[in-house]
């Protein structure tokens, strides 16, 4: 499962990744805006998948910044959160 | 290898120089003994000793207005407001850490309920009679320490609220409710969550850490020494013997009352002397206080980072003062942004832009107006008001139209290539243009909003 998961985030990142930065470079728990992947702001648009395509309440579960800055904490919050 | 290119190269790898394993490894041989015995659980317990003074030391620093207005104050009101400001934060301390057992309503609206009762604090204060006795100073003087609080007590609940205060001790929280290594209302390095997610754990990060943190040190001199010449050079202001060959531009302060009878080239200088003066102290100031928590091993993010340099307005706000720009983000931006307009993506991300660079921006020179919090002098703060909100409400619309373009060229083709430098510089100057005209109605002046207006408006020929 978190291997399907894993490839839906992968395609999703790399349709907001900077042009310059081949996702495969970055290690699943590198950090995605310091690793210069993304911006900050593209946080946004995490979130908005996410709520998206595995309807994850942020409001509910409070959104924590630092768990979106990885593909391994975005793979366990929807472990975790994903109805 | 030319010139050029030698000179670029010296200058990356003195750029680069915290980075450089052999720089490191030397920096590792001089500070050996010192890194080994600088651990972790040591590091802090020395910012701890630190904050047990600035404990004593900065309620009665913040509290000096409230002496102005209610004298005389007496070694008792001082006393009262240290120990009722470390009562607070002991108390916040202890919702966080029982954050699971607070109540449902509490729970879901941390911060409300810790800003409703600063409020209620500030609402005692009008209430209690201007008697200049201990109780009505020492009540001034706990409205302004907390004021200063304020935003470290809401990191502080926030890490509750995010299961975070397992394993932390109130000491630990010590350092950056009553920060050694300075800072203003803004929390330098947010709180401890963002302080342990960036700690040197061995010796070689502590080296690195610290080689950061003394090029900041050296930058913040630089920095120093451009705005001692700045003040002689361009405002001819008496602080070095080049002072008689200056430009005489005035400060932006000093025109705005005269309105449209500013001199237009005058009021121009003017303003992008002034726009670059104030990021070039936030920088000198935020390198001090981010290079000494680097000393500690606190390897975060420094304050400003070239901010003159951004080629879109959002960049520039997110380099210009971080921690200010986080703590918008952190308690206006993201709890908006996931609770309003969930359907709607333009409208939600407008929703929560103006959230945080209007209200929030607002909301919290609002905490930090001495004179209102202290007198309720509403007529004294509308002039002050109207120009602030002013300024936020621009500054958020176009951070906001900022984000969008961002997010535009984000998704197009176009973005595979950078920009040309004729484009770039266009968009740099863009931003220093918008800066410096919204700053118009940030600057603290006595002139009036309209008077604003006349020499807004005058700067493009119209009278």
């Amino acid at each position: 499962m978190r291997q399907r998961h894993r490839e839906r985030v992968l395609d999703f990142l790399r349709t907001i990744q900077k042009p310059d930065r081949p996702l495969d470079t970055v290690a699943e728990t590198d950090s995605l805006v310091e690793s210069g992947l993304i911006d900050s702001r593209a946080l946004l648009e995490i979130v908005a998948f996410l709520e998206e395509q595995y309807r994850i309440d942020f409001a509910a579960v409070g959104l924590e910044p630092e768990q979106l800055t990885s593909v391994s904490g975005i793979l366990d919050l929807i472990e975790r959160e994903a109805r | 290898m030319s010139l050029a290119a030698g000179f670029s190269g010296t200058a990356r790898r003195l750029r680069q120089l915290h980075e450089d394993p052999a720089v490191v490894a030397r920096w590792q041989a001089w500070t050996g003994p010192l890194l080994s015995r600088l651990t972790p659980p040591r590091r802090r317990a020395l910012l701890a000793l630190g904050a047990l003074y600035v404990v004593v030391r900065r309620p009665l620093k913040e509290m000096a207005p409230a002496v102005d207005v209610r004298a005389p104050a007496g070694p008792l009101a001082g006393a009262l407001v240290v120990l009722l400001c470390l009562v607070v934060v002991a108390a916040v301390y202890l919702a966080a850490r029982r954050f699971a057992s607070l109540p449902a309503t509490v729970r879901r609206r941390p911060q409300l309920w810790l800003h409703g009762g600063f409020w209620a604090i500030v609402v005692l204060g009008w209430l209690v009679p201007d008697s200049g006795s201990v109780v009505a100073l020492a009540l001034s003087g706990l409205v302004l320490a907390l004021a200063f609080l304020l935003w470290r007590m809401g990191y502080l609940l926030l890490s509750g609220q995010r299961g975070r205060m397992a394993g932390t001790r109130f000491s630990d929280h010590l350092l950056y409710l009553y920060p050694a290594y300075g800072g203003s209302g803004v929390p330098y390095g947010k709180g401890l969550d963002h302080l342990a997610r960036h700690e040197a754990t061995s010796e070689e990060t502590l080296a690195r850490s610290q080689l950061a943190g003394l090029k900041l040190l050296a930058l913040a001199a630089i920095y120093h020494g451009l705005l001692a010449l700045m003040a002689g050079l361009v405002y001819a202001e008496s602080r070095g013997p080049w002072s008689v060959y200056g430009l005489r531009v005035p400060r932006v302060e000093a025109l705005l009352p005269l309105g449209a009878r500013a001199p237009w080239a005058t009021a121009w200088s003017a303003l992008y002397a002034g726009l670059v003066w104030d990021v070039l102290k936030l920088a000198a100031r935020g390198h001090e206080v981010i290079g000494v928590l680097r000393l500690f091993g606190f390897n975060v993010f420094r304050n400003t980072y070239k901010p003159l340099l951004a080629p879109s307005l959002v960049e520039f706000w997110n380099r210009y003062y971080y921690y200010f720009k986080e703590m918008l983000v952190d308690f206006f931006f993201f709890p908006t942004y996931v609770r309003c307009f969930r359907g709607r993506p333009a409208l939600r991300m407008l929703a929560a832009t103006l959230a945080a660079a209007e209200f929030g921006n607002l909301y919290y020179h609002i905490v930090f107006n001495d004179t209102f919090l202290l007198t309720l002098d509403l007529a004294g703060l509308r002039p002050w008001l109207e120009a602030r909100a002013f300024y936020c409400l621009l500054l958020g619309l176009g951070v906001y139209v900022s984000m969008r373009r961002e997010q535009q060229r984000r998704g197009a083709a176009a973005a595979a290539t950078p920009a040309s430098m004729p484009t770039r510089i266009r968009r740099i100057a863009g931003v220093w243009t918008f800066l410096a005209l919204i700053g118009i109605w940030a600057d603290a002046s006595s002139a009036t909003f309209g008077q604003r207006v006349e020499f807004f408006v005058s700067l493009f020929g119209l009278r």
